[in-house]
């Protein structure tokens, strides 16, 4: 395989190009690249080295949408029917709860889990606890995440995992983050993890799945 | 000195006789006095009367003809949903189902949604309490009022890809803000309180903020002033450090700072300005009494010397606070000397 084209669609994705990262995308499939290795070698790839820019002071929103929208464009062109790549390192339920309106934080942690391999089932925001518990039921994740901005909604948060174990699902991780959660603790809200953006949630995941970190 | 004369002191970095303490009670108001969220922000007498009666209680200087940061948007044609004992969300944003902006006209303060409520509670607000106390309206800042008509994510996209249409939402969004922030001051609002979170360098680079929103919240500004507001009040949570040293070129008179901006690094940022915070709004439901107190002494103390300060919450006092909590910090800044 050509190294330099795959370095061409890292480029445009990290340069948050959509249209240029989908022509890339174009000549690596004439190349006669498999989906598999564009989605780990392409945009994975771009995700991790966005990951490590992204330090908690040099935080570049836009440049993580632009990239994660790039991604996000790359992965409808290769799985046109929105079916996932095949082997997904494992799934993820998240919302925003039930009163709480601010979803730009979640949206990014679903375009950077997504871009790195997990499979994101997203129940919205304004989403009732009930069916976020609803949700990991059905799809077994490997945990599922809370994005929270604002302080009402912490009583949501701590019944989380109680509601969680009364359906036999008490195992399943429960990570959260937001402005108002990062307020708090872990113990405080009852959940595993608080994550500190999304990268810090990509790194607990990784870690619970046992993907290493080069 | 009354609390109008006490802030004004404290806006020209004069002496007040004490600092001036502003509790940004909103939807607290109502919880305070067992009414519905849902009504609250519905109906401005109702809101008018919660806010007198939370001013009686805590005894601080200011109070907010303000109900959510839905207003605008709905009266532009967004569609909420209203909970009991929430904040309503917006359930369709206007412009985000393709609707084109340009056959969309900026709503009359006077008759569109729930713009006259809220000018109504201005008006008693005023009548009831304002030849004393600081009576604050509210208008959103044309940044986070261009994300609030098409939603964040795509206003954010549209600032990239077409700037230029970008910069005529905030247009139009900058005059919902001037007509609106206009009819409070005509209303008898002392001044109109501009709310721009979605400004905030959480969310955009200073940059951007330079080009995209400063010279929208100058035309802003300048308008209130014209109109007779007392003072330019902005209003920008989560970590503003970055961008605080441009809030003069958009004539900010007073500068709201959030629990995580450093109050060293405002007041180098902002060495003319009045600055108001920044106590962590979380603290006033997790905290005790005692360490609202200390956190309060402590900014007291910061600032003794440079004046130019309102002690404050770092942004909404959300509505679930403990009172005793709100409480120390008035009495905070009563008793110190
Ligand atoms: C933009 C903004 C808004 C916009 C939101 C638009 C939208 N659709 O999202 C608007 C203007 C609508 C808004 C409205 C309000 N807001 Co607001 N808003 C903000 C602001 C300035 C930035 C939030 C943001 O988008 N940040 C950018 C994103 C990317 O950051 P993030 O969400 O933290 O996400 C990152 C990480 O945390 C992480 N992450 C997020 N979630 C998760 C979840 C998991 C599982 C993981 C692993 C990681 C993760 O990933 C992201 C990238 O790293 C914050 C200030 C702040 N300090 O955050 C206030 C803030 C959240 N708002 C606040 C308030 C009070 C309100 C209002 C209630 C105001 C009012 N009185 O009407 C309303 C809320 C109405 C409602 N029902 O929700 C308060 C909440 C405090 C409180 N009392 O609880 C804040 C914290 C300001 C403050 N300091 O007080 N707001």
């Amino acid at each position: 395989m050509n190294d330099s084209m795959m370095d061409l669609l890292v480029k445009a994705l990290l340069d948050g190009d959509q249209t240029q990262a989908i022509i890339e995308v174009g000549k690596l499939r004439e190349a006669g690249v498999r989906r598999r290795q564009i989605i780990t070698d392409g945009v994975e790839a771009a995700m991790t080295q966005l990951d490590a820019k992204c330090t908690v002071e040099q935080f570049n929103l836009l440049e993580i949408m632009l990239c994660g929208r790039a991604a996000t464009g790359v992965m409808k062109v290769l799985y046109p029917l929105g079916a996932p790549p095949l082997q997904t390192k494992a799934a993820v339920v998240m919302g925003t709860l039930e009163g709480d309106v601010h979803d730009l934080g979640k949206n990014i942690l679903k375009m950077v889990l997504t871009a790195k391999g997990y499979r994101v089932v997203d129940c919205g925001k304004d989403c009732s606890l009930e069916r976020l518990v609803d949700a990991v039921e059905q799809e077994a994740p490997v945990a599922a995440g809370i994005s929270g901005l604002i302080t009402t909604i912490i009583p949501q948060v701590r019944q989380m995992k109680d509601k969680m174990a009364e359906r036999g699902l008490g195992h399943i991780k429960v990570i959260a983050g937001g402005a108002a959660l990062k307020q708090a603790t872990a113990e405080s809200l009852k959940v595993d993890f608080i994550a500190q953006s999304a990268f810090d949630g990509l790194h607990y995941l990784d870690q619970i799945v046992g993907v290493r970190h080069e | 000195m009354n609390s109008i004369e006490r802030i004004k002191a404290a806006l020209n970095f004069k002496q007040p006789d004490r600092v001036p303490v502003i509790a940004q009670v909103f939807g607290h108001a109502a919880i305070l006095a067992g009414v519905a969220l849902g009504d609250y922000v519905r109906n401005g007498e109702l809101l008018a009367r919660c806010q007198l009666q939370a001013l009686q209680f805590y005894g601080y200087d200011a109070v907010f003809a303000l109900m959510d940061a839905n207003v605008e948007t709905e009266a532009a044609g967004s569609i909420l949903t209203y909970r009991t004992d929430q904040y309503p969300i917006v359930k369709s944003a206007v412009l985000a189902n393709g609707t084109d902006l340009n056959t969309l006209l900026p709503p009359n303060p006077w008759q569109a949604g729930r713009m006259p409520e809220l000018l109504k509670a201005v008006r008693i607000l005023r009548q009831e309490a304002g030849d004393s106390v600081l009576v604050v309206g509210c208008v959103l800042g044309p940044m986070t009022l261009a994300t609030q008509l098409l939603g964040i994510e795509a206003a954010l996209y549209l600032a990239i890809d077409e700037p230029e249409q970008f910069a005529h939402l905030l247009g139009f969004a900058t005059k919902i803000a001037m007509r609106f922030g206009v009819a409070q001051i005509e209303a008898g609002a002392h001044l109109p309180m501009v709310f721009e979170p979605s400004a905030s360098p959480e969310v955009i680079p200073a940059p951007f903020y330079r080009e995209f929103v400063l010279p929208y919240l100058n035309q802003v500004f300048t308008t209130f002033k014209q109109a007779g507001s007392a003072a330019n009040w902005l209003h920008t949570a989560g970590p503003a450090t970055p961008i605080l040293h441009l809030y003069p070129q958009a004539r900010v008179d007073l500068a709201n700072i959030d629990f995580c901006v450093d109050p060293l690094d405002a007041m180098q940022a902002l060495p003319q300005t009045c600055l108001n915070g920044n106590i962590k709004p979380l603290a006033y439901v997790e905290a005790t009494p005692e360490e609202i107190a200390a956190e309060s002494s402590r900014l007291l103390k910061l600032f003794a010397n440079r004046g130019g300060f309102i002690l404050s919450s770092g942004c909404e006092i959300p509505p679930e606070s403990k009172p005793e909590n709100i409480a120390a910090m008035v009495t905070a800044a009563c008793q110190e000397k």
